[in-house]
């Protein structure tokens, strides 16, 4: 026999007996599975119902009686709990963190220091559910672990809307870069108005303009409307991206102050701000800003037209009869097929409503 | 001339035997990196909720794009599916690419749908339209109907009226499950600034059944033809995509789903028009674009975004399916062709291109070529039975295990096939797809180097069959 048969049969019984083997784990694997899927299912109703008494019962030892009966399923507990825990709040809250405390919290607790990252945010899950404020230091220690664990120790910060835990979100969100920065937006806007304050310190910070930006987006979503000094001055931003994010802003805010700021937005020389100042002058519905909104309807950019001619539908009357005339004119073709387009968006509105 | 003939031989088998060495060690590399990124990404979906960070102010909103060339059968399910998406933001725009059957008049009377005056910026170039349609039941659906200019065309027309930043590409004949533009956006929300495009999981309806533009049941596909490419299915996206994408490397974006940014997509000319590939040519164009001018990005896959599309089921429509594919990936390749082998292009120029070249574009044509290799040494006497024989069946348990790898990786990741059953019929036709299907597959992609070159463009017909209405 040549080397090259010995070398191609070897190979060939090598990956006949690994194909076998591999085909022999998913058969398993998939019987296991299920086994295991019946089981925990009948487990995790009979702990589901027992759980649903606990809530509802007024006896004082019931959640003991529940935690010790089970302390033997604490995987199927878990489960339970963690689909239970997020829905409750005030008294039947507190009967299931006393399940957690006496069957799952030592774990839990072995479980946030744990070197497999997925055990950490397994842990960090459960623990965010049923954690004291007081405990919210080991949440703390999760803030420097990999960005999946650090999201959720984080979420979990931002239910506990106190003066320390807010001063971390906001530190990260200076200190951190990437798609974290997201995040911390998402969790910020998740606190609300309680970020006020911080917000403004933040916005006198020299953040660079990706920042900054985010933080006057803030404003305008929540909104904060006491910030509006704060965004306004930076209405002349040399970045567009941020006086785009002010326009947006002003927008939101709706306060009449702002008209002039917002007009002199519309004659930025970016297309992006102009259009998106517009938008927000549309909303404001201020009559003397009528003629701008008109004369924008005629401008180059297909995004100033458009946005002018949705902003003119916005202020009623008036704006729709200038539409009209728009539309009847014959001296600018493109500024009268917008107007048509949005008229006749607004016939379909009408229609609709 | 016998001697002559031995050294011929041998050479062919050795270059043969290389390259087969290298296409399998390629195929292994990313379809164990493809298991190590569902472990990660399945624990990462289990534990972290996402959907509390779709619930924010920062999601961009998706225009949907359908180019629909005679649809009637399958059209109103896929726009209803695609209307009943979760999605905080997002408008569908159906594009009736000239169909000669009833799908612009079926869009139009199922969905009340009356012509507008709708005007949009025309920044790529497409054919004529001839008018847009629009519903005050249903506000964010838009239908344009516009004169045939094939799929290309009608993907441009629909980037030109979209409003969004964000534009998904959809096939009429598919399904995607409703919070499948979610899970697809994540990379977007992650890392806006990098993120340009993501593409999701494509699987077969065939089989299935459907209600109200949802799956109601997975079953396995009766057709045995469906059945072979569930598996291919299998190794093309979970065992290969999600590798590549690992490496930084994806170049084909499925054009029966895919999300992209709008203003990267038009900076590069949007859809090519006149290229059978469009989807793989816009990916390929993309990277092409940003390497050139040092932007850094970043293209993904995501595992659990389903679209549900229709198979063929006939050997001829396979046929001029799989050829337009490969006429498609000829096309895009050797329109490419500066960025192969050249560090400007980085992980695109270096790995990628390489690749798709040597051995997804070549690969039939060296397989067959060790085909005719095989019946010629039998003619001339050459054959060493023995090694013949045996390297003839580690061919076939190679395929066979990447196939039972990647039914792996499903069963790890979305375990659509519950049934034991259906596990072992997967893997009863991962090993017979070893034999005839997959020599007529090679032929079939041989063919169309002839018919590319010779300038045979033509799309070819397809025969759906639509989705079947649960009971």
């Amino acid at each position: 026999m040549s080397s090259a048969l010995i070398i191609t049969a070897f190979s060939f019984f090598f990956l006949l007996s690994f194909s076998a083997f591999l085909f022999i784990f998913i058969i398993l694997r998939r019987m296991v599975i299920r086994f295991q899927e019946k089981y925990y299912g009948r487990v995790y109703r009979l702990i589901e119902k027992e759980v649903l008494d606990v809530i509802s019962s007024t006896e004082p030892d019931r959640p003991l009686q529940v935690a010790y009966k089970y302390r033997s399923h604490p995987a199927v507990l878990t489960k339970v709990l963690l689909d239970y825990g997020d829905l409750l709040l005030g008294q039947a809250k507190k009967r299931l963190t006393i399940i957690f405390n006496h069957v799952l919290k030592d774990k839990c607790l072995k479980g946030l220091s744990s070197r497999r990252t997925i055990k950490r945010l397994k842990s960090a899950r459960l623990f965010i559910i049923f954690f004291e404020p007081a405990e919210s230091d080991y949440l703390f220690k999760l803030l420097n672990d990999k960005p999946s664990v650090k999201l959720t120790a984080i979420t979990a910060l931002s239910r506990i809307p106190n003066l320390a835990t807010l001063h971390f979100v906001f530190k990260a969100f200076e200190q951190d870069n990437g798609s974290a920065v997201t995040s911390y937006f998402n969790i910020m806007f998740g606190i609300g108005n309680r970020i006020e304050l911080l917000v403004k310190l933040y916005l006198k910070k020299p953040l660079p303009p990706e920042k900054l930006a985010l933080l006057i987006e803030l404003v305008g979503a929540i909104p904060l409307r006491s910030l509006y000094e704060d965004i306004t001055v930076f209405a002349d931003h040399p970045d567009k991206e941020v006086r785009i994010r002010v326009a947006r802003a002003l927008g939101k805010l709706l306060i009449p102050d702002s008209v002039n700021i917002l007009v002199a937005l519309a004659s930025d020389e970016a297309w992006e701000v102009k259009a998106q100042a517009l938008t927000s002058l549309g909303k404001l519905g201020n009559r003397a800003t009528l003629d701008i909104l008109t004369k924008s309807l005629f401008s180059p950019y297909w995004y100033v037209r458009y946005n002018a001619g949705y902003g003119l539908a916005n202020m009623g009357e008036e704006g729709i009869n200038r539409l009209k005339d728009i539309a009847a004119q014959k001296q600018d073709r493109y500024a009268s097929d917008m107007s048509h387009m949005v008229l006749g968006d607004l016939i379909y509105l009408e229609e609709a409503a | 001339m016998t001697e002559v003939l031995h050294s011929l031989f041998h050479v062919a088998s050795i270059i043969i035997l290389i390259y087969f060495f290298f296409i399998n060690a390629f195929y292994f590399l990313f379809t164990i990196l493809s298991l190590s990124g569902i472990f990660h990404y399945r624990n990462l979906v289990r534990f972290v909720s996402f959907k509390d960070v779709f619930r924010l102010p920062l999601v961009k909103p998706v225009s949907v794009i359908v180019p629909a060339y005679n649809e009637e059968k399958a059209i109103i399910e896929s726009v209803n599916s695609l209307l009943s998406l979760e999605y905080p933001l997002f408008e569908v725009i159906v594009v009736n690419d000239g169909s000669t059957d009833r799908t612009l008049e079926k869009l139009i009377n199922f969905f009340h749908l009356e012509k507008t005056k709708r005007v949009f910026r025309k920044v790529v170039h497409h054919k004529p339209v001839k008018g847009i349609y629009t519903s005050p039941s249903y506000p964010k659906l838009v239908v344009v109907d516009k004169v045939n200019g094939k799929k290309a065309d009608a993907n441009n027309a629909g980037l030109n009226i979209s409003r969004y930043p964000l534009f998904c590409a959809v096939d009429s004949d598919s399904i995607l499950e409703k919070e499948a533009l979610l899970k697809m956006v994540r990379p977007f929300l992650e890392d806006p600034e990098k993120t340009v495009a993501a593409g999701g999981i494509i699987r077969l309806s065939n089989g299935c059944t459907f209600n109200s533009g949802q799956v109601a049941q997975v079953k396995m596909p009766r057709n045995f033809l469906a059945r072979f490419q569930l598996i291919e299915y299998f190794r093309a996206f979970l065992g290969g995509r999600i590798g590549m994408s690992m490496l930084k490397s994806l170049m084909i974006i499925s054009g029966a789903f895919g999300l992209f940014r709008k203003d990267i997509a038009l900076l590069c000319g949007g859809y090519r028009t006149g290229t059978l590939g469009e989807d793989i040519d816009l990916v390929v164009r993309i990277r092409k674009y940003l390497h050139e001018k040092k932007i850094p990005f970043d293209i993904r896959f995501i595992p659990d975004p389903i679209c549900w599309t229709e198979v063929p089921e006939t050997l001829g429509t396979l046929a001029r399916q799989r050829n337009r594919w490969h006429k498609g990936l000829i096309d895009t390749l050797l329109h490419n062709l500066s960025m192969l082998f050249n560090p400007r292009y980085g992980v695109t120029g270096l790995l990628a291109m390489p690749f798709y070249f040597i051995f997804e574009m070549l690969g039939p044509l060296i397989e067959v070529t060790g085909y005719v290799i095989f019946v010629l040494c039998l003619i001339f006497r050459q054959l060493n039975h023995p090694f013949a024989i045996l390297f003839f069946l580690v061919a076939v348990i190679l395929g066979t295990l990447l196939s039972l790898l990647a039914i792996l990786i499903e069963e790890y990741s979305t375990h659509r096939y519950p049934r034991l059953q259906d596990i072992l019929i997967i893997s009863l036709y991962s090993l017979l797809e070893n034999f005839i299907y997959r020599q007529w597959l090679a032929l079939v992609r041989v063919k169309a180097f002839w018919d590319y070159f010779r300038g045979k463009k033509e799309w070819g017909a397809m025969e759906k069959k639509g989705f079947a209405e649960a009971r």
